[in-house]
């Protein structure tokens, strides 16, 4: 007995000694005990996948054909009459109007519809700018700062890291962009513009509108005509 | 009488082929299987489970990203997590960031650093860059990454302190109790939904919680599936 006991001592020291305990780190792939199932061969969001060229799972549309699974009832999109949201209320998803020119204001129509199948009109409210706020943050605020006037931690790392500093994040409290019309911002966002990228894959149009709003509301934030400020906010500042 | 106590307490005959030792040793086995079979259960508690065989998978990517300068507010840029990963509140699967994404900055900055030569090309190219899934689930398990943060779970419930990683690893065990822990008892962890990438939120008193996530789960009528079939298809 004590002679397995003094065995069964050391191999559990020798399996402590050679497993160590829960939490250590490894860069080896973990271990399945029982890997029932555990991998599939199915294609799965950016899988990889050996059997394509370019070695990815997700595969880019096919030029002229309708992707499944948005909604889309099939009679309808393949009757003759069908036409898609966006063509009926282009306004909405370019920032510009039939001919062209760039929206001055926000677009009369959202893109939801009403009952009737009417487009509800689009209205700009505080959910929208809360919305827009939210997007703002996450998306603008790096280069542009939180009050959009250019002053992101993109132009004070620039600086730090020495690379040449980046002039053209906009100060967007500046005449010129305030005297953008909506659809030019509208634009700027879905394409980009000089070294800004597009964030057209990265904010929906909605968003985009959302954002917009909430960038009038700080560029009225920033000079903000007397009339306009409360009287408990004046009391404040004085 | 005198004499069965005779025979019981009789010397050993020279050719018994047993020694009287042997008495023992129904006794003895039984402890060293007592011994054996605690042994043999901890081993199995501490190493064939996720908290051991998954926790700690720190593995290297192509590109050293390094979250704990970009992410989170108190890193050094400051970004919200869904600065990149963009889809998490839309898909249930939270995307890794195409190299655009990568580039929106780059382009400007560090842009012809070594340590982004992938990135770059990918962005010339097209071409993929093979980051290394760190957080596996099994592939019978459908989780829906937009479900939760629009609920009030945060990114920190399953992935830890990301925005404290220079090198991600997987740190919450991800097995089935982990999930089931919180789908029975949601109001310990739902939050407000503006804190959900603020890793180091934390109610200004830790009793608070309870009593903000009951109120959660009743306005947002949170009701966690529990069945088989909310997570398994």
């Amino acid at each position: 007995m004590k002679r397995y006991l003094t065995f069964l001592a050391v191999a559990v020291l020798a399996m402590i000694s050679f497993l160590g305990f829960q939490g250590k780190t490894s860069k080896d792939t973990p271990v399945y005990v029982f890997d029932d199932m555990d991998v599939q061969s199915k294609y799965k969001p950016q899988g990889e996948n050996a059997f394509f060229a370019d070695g990815r799972d997700a595969r880019p549309p096919v030029a002229g054909t309708v992707a499944r699974g948005n909604a889309l009832e099939p009679l309808k999109v393949f009757s003759a009459d069908y036409r898609r949201l966006e063509s009926l209320n282009p306004s909405f998803v370019t920032g510009k109007d039939a001919k062209g020119a760039f929206l001055a204001t926000f677009p009369a129509k959202s893109m939801n519809l009403l009952p009737n199948g009417e487009f509800k009109p689009y209205v700009v409210d505080a959910q929208t700018l809360e919305l827009g706020q939210a997007k703002f943050e996450i998306y603008c605020k790096i280069c542009h700062g939180a009050a959009a006037d250019g002053n992101g931690v993109m132009k004070v790392r620039s600086a730090v890291e020495g690379d040449a500093a980046i002039l053209t994040i906009a100060n967007l409290q500046a005449p010129n962009y305030r005297a953008y019309p909506q659809g030019q911002i509208f634009d700027v966002i879905t394409n980009g513009k000089n070294t800004m990228q597009s964030y057209g894959d990265k904010l929906s149009p909605e968003e985009r509108w959302a954002v917009v709003a909430y960038l009038r509301a700080l560029q009225l934030s920033q000079s903000c005509p007397a009339e306009l400020v409360p009287a408990s906010v004046k009391a404040e500042l004085k | 009488m005198r004499k069965l106590l005779e025979f019981l307490n009789r010397p050993a005959s020279r050719g018994n082929f047993f020694s009287r030792s042997i008495n023992a040793a129904p006794l003895q086995i039984i402890v060293c299987l007592l011994i054996t079979g605690v042994v043999v259960v901890a081993a199995i508690n501490e190493y064939a489970t996720n908290k051991y065989l998954n926790v700690g998978y720190t593995p290297d990517q192509p590109v050293a990203f390094d979250h704990s300068f970009h992410a989170g507010p108190d890193s050094v840029l400051g970004l919200d997590c869904r600065y990149c990963h963009n889809f998490v509140e839309k898909s249930g699967h939270s995307n890794v960031p195409s190299s655009n994404t990568c580039w929106n900055c780059h382009s400007q900055i560090k842009t012809d650093s070594p340590a982004l030569a992938l990135i770059k090309r990918s962005v010339e190219t097209g071409e993929a860059v093979r980051w290394v899934k760190v957080h596996k689930l099994p592939d019978f398990v459908y989780f829906n990454h937009s479900v939760h943060v629009n609920r009030g779970v945060s990114c920190v419930e399953c992935h830890g302190r990301i925005d404290q990683q220079a090198v991600v690893g997987q740190q919450k065990s991800l097995n089935m109790s982990f999930c089931l822990d919180c789908h029975r008892n949601p109001e310990l962890v739902l939050r407000p939904l503006d804190k959900i990438t603020d890793l180091s939120y934390k109610t200004a008193k830790p009793e608070d919680q309870v009593e903000q996530g009951t109120k959660f789960v009743h306005d947002w009528k949170v009701n966690p599936p529990q069945s088989c079939s909310g997570c398994h298809r």
